[in-house]
């Protein structure tokens, strides 16, 4: 019966220990995975640029390139952000001023008359070296161009084409294949896209060297996308990027962002962890104790068997073999049920940490769509319809709650080792124990 | 031949030293019984622990057929136990969880006896103190105490020691069960031709011996 009581209750602990230990896998993974693909981006912008608004001097292209050399640098994203005035072109925006558009249109920066509720707004025009790929407050602020119709063009494409955004199409009765005239020259349509962003869907993705040519900004990037190998290098990877260009740029992150979203996934991996090592004390303690009230009980079996000449190392074998066999009995059972709790209790785990589905307001990133315009007024992108990092952050939010357990060979080797160590503390004891015990003490308190 | 000479052994306790055993000394030959007797706390317990070199002397001399013990190490001393002598004792201390048989089959192990001859001894043994191989089968606690005190004695005289060390043999059981367990001891010893010291405070049991050794505040004296 002291057996049975000794194996559930080690197997009860080795549960909960293996248990965090696939939670702290499962929720290090996750951590690992944000980490490599969120919130690991700087924006660099020129000084004093926000939108179309303010001013600054555009940075170059042979500037933001240097960028690469930056240590821990995966990727630099460029765009130059222009306005096509009504004049410039044969496109009539989408976007109608509302009262809110009216009123800011006088912010527009140069050109910015244009943007009353009578003439539309002007069309933004980005040029970019990542087509497709803005998503990451790239050319187009935020969202993600999706092509509904058509191909996307070669990053370092000089050629006189266009990805439209589905509401300008629209507006203009554009599909693949369509010529509008911009800056004086007949500009093919190659794809339609949708980002789901009301603004981005009103703009024009052309190649960055065209732009350049085409709005007399040879060399010029009005803003820059830096892709850091991991969130853990971002704050290095910023100052080093600050340092570079000096006072030219602003240079922002959403590292703060993502590590407040992680916040709550490391609570649980530092809960998890102290659990588990807890827990595998815990174990050890357990079996330590159960030996030494079984070496104490048969304290006198010892001395006799001592007395009838078995030598340490044999009695000290047979008590590792008892203990050996408890941890072993407790390791299966305790492992099985382990992995059937491991999955609740890491959802318990980061449900009781706080982190939600819930979306998180989307951030503003700097140059991503400014003020520009915008229905009955500006309304901070949300929801649904997240502008700019909203959408990151809805999806990222909700991703972190979705954490797969599984057991693979590390956890497998990591258990097999706790038991050892289990095994192993909880048998030193006693075995030291065995060793003080003299026969001639033990037969003469008959 | 057992010989021993001047063995001494003090206990340092919170009271004081406590001189268990004082200048003891005595002979035994091979297959004489000796008993020993004396009242509780004169040391007869103590100087049976040192001749089974279960506790080390402080002086003295434990000759074995020429060869001396009192001078062996931990190793040596239990592989002297472990061969040369079988110990009896007033509680049995059989291994609970094991049979009759293989609490008799453990000092062949221990003794590192051939295995093919182990079993064979060990019904030798049972046969030798009267039990029937479903005895032999049986747990200690599902066999009367005067059985499970043959178990002790075969288990003692398995490895057919030169010393058998015999601590209140009888203490645990009644009169008439005692009085056989003494007897087959002595049979047993005769047989196989070991010396065997048997401490007791019983006198009727005593006289059952070839001679008898009085103990008293650890000073050793032959009775007549």
């Amino acid at each position: 019966m002291r057996t049975v009581g000794v194996v559930v209750i080690l197997a009860v602990v080795i549960a909960l220990s293996i248990s965090m230990l696939i939670a702290r896998d499962a929720v290090t993974a996750k951590i690992n995975t944000v980490k490599a693909s969120s919130g690991n981006t700087i924006t660099v912008s020129p000084k004093g640029f926000f939108g179309f608004n303010g001013g600054g001097t555009p940075l170059t292209t042979t500037e933001i390139n240097s960028l690469l050399n930056v240590k821990d640098v995966s990727a630099v994203q460029e765009s130059l952000s222009e306005q096509l005035q009504s004049t410039q072109t044969t496109l009539t925006s989408p976007t109608i001023a509302g009262q809110l558009g009216g009123r800011f249109g006088g912010f527009g920066g140069a050109g910015s008359s244009a943007g009353s509720a009578a003439t539309g707004l002007p069309i933004r025009v980005i040029g970019t070296n990542s087509p497709g790929n803005a998503v990451v407050g790239g050319a187009n602020g935020g969202g993600t161009e999706r092509l509904t119709s058509g191909t996307s063009f070669s990053p370092t494409s000089h050629a006189d084409v266009a990805l439209v955004g589905k509401a300008l199409a629209t507006k203009n009765g554009l599909t693949v294949g369509s010529t509008f005239t911009a800056y004086g020259k007949t500009i093919t349509v190659v794809g339609i896209y949708n980002s789901g962003s009301t603004f981005a869907n009103a703009d024009l993705l052309m190649p960055l060297a065209t732009v350049q040519t085409l709005a007399s900004a040879p060399g010029q990037v009005t803003n820059a996308t830096v892709v850091v190998n991991s969130i853990d290098n971002v704050t290095s990877v910023t100052k080093a990027i600050q340092t570079q260009l000096g006072s030219k740029a602003d240079v922002t992150s959403t590292e703060a962002t993502v590590a407040a979203q992680l916040s709550p996934l490391n609570s649980v991996k530092t809960i998890s962890t102290y659990t588990l090592f807890g827990a595998v004390i815990g174990a050890a303690l357990i079996l330590l104790l159960s030996m030494l009230m079984i070496v104490r009980e048969r304290r006198r079996e010892v001395g006799v068997l001592k007395a009838l000449g078995a030598p340490n190392r044999t009695i000290i074998g047979q008590f590792i073999a008892e203990s050996t066999t408890f941890t072993i009995l407790g390791s299966i059972v305790g492992f099985v049920l382990g992995i059937v709790l491991s999955s609740p209790i890491t959802s318990a785990l980061v449900s009781a940490s706080g982190t939600t589905p819930a979306a998180t307001p989307g951030g503003f990133v700097r140059g991503a769509g400014g003020f520009v315009g915008g229905g009955s007024g500006f309304t901070p992108p949300a929801g649904a319809t997240p502008g700019g990092g909203g959408l990151r952050f809805a999806n990222l939010n909700s991703s972190l709650t979705t954490l797969h357990t599984s057991v693979g060979w590390s956890t497998l080797g990591y258990a097999f080792v706790f038991a050892i160590v289990i095994a192993a503390i909880g048998t030193s004891v006693a075995v030291a124990s065995i060793v003080r015990i003299r026969p001639a003490e033990v037969l003469r308190s008959e | 031949m057992l010989k021993v000479e001047n063995l001494d052994k003090t206990f340092h306790t919170g009271a004081g030293e406590v001189h268990a055993v004082q200048n003891v000394t005595f002979n035994a030959d091979d297959g004489e019984m000796v008993a020993i007797v004396g009242a509780s706390g004169s040391g007869k317990s103590t100087l049976l622990a040192l001749v089974g070199l279960l506790d080390a002397p402080d002086r003295g001399s434990i000759d074995l057929d020429g060869v001396e013990l009192a001078n062996l190490d931990s190793g040596g001393r239990t592989k002297y136990r472990s061969r040369q002598v079988g110990f009896v004792f007033q509680q049995f201390n059989l291994i609970p969880n094991l049979s009759a048989r293989d609490n008799i089959l453990l000092p062949l192990e221990f003794a590192h006896w051939p295995k093919e001859d182990r079993d064979r001894r060990a019904d030798e043994m049972l046969a030798l103190v009267g039990l029937d191989a479903e005895k032999g089968e049986r747990r200690p606690a599902r066999l009367s105490g005067g059985e499970q005190q043959r178990v002790a004695i075969a288990r003692a005289f398995v490895c057919q020691p030169q010393l058998i060390l015999a601590d209140e043999p009888t203490g645990s059981l009644d009169k008439s069960t005692g009085q056989k367990i003494v007897e087959l001891l002595r049979s047993a010893a005769s047989t196989q031709r070991a010396t065997v010291l048997v401490v007791t405070h019983d006198e009727k049991i005593a006289q059952l011996a070839d001679r008898r050794l009085e103990i008293e505040d650890g000073v050793l004296k032959e009775i007549a």
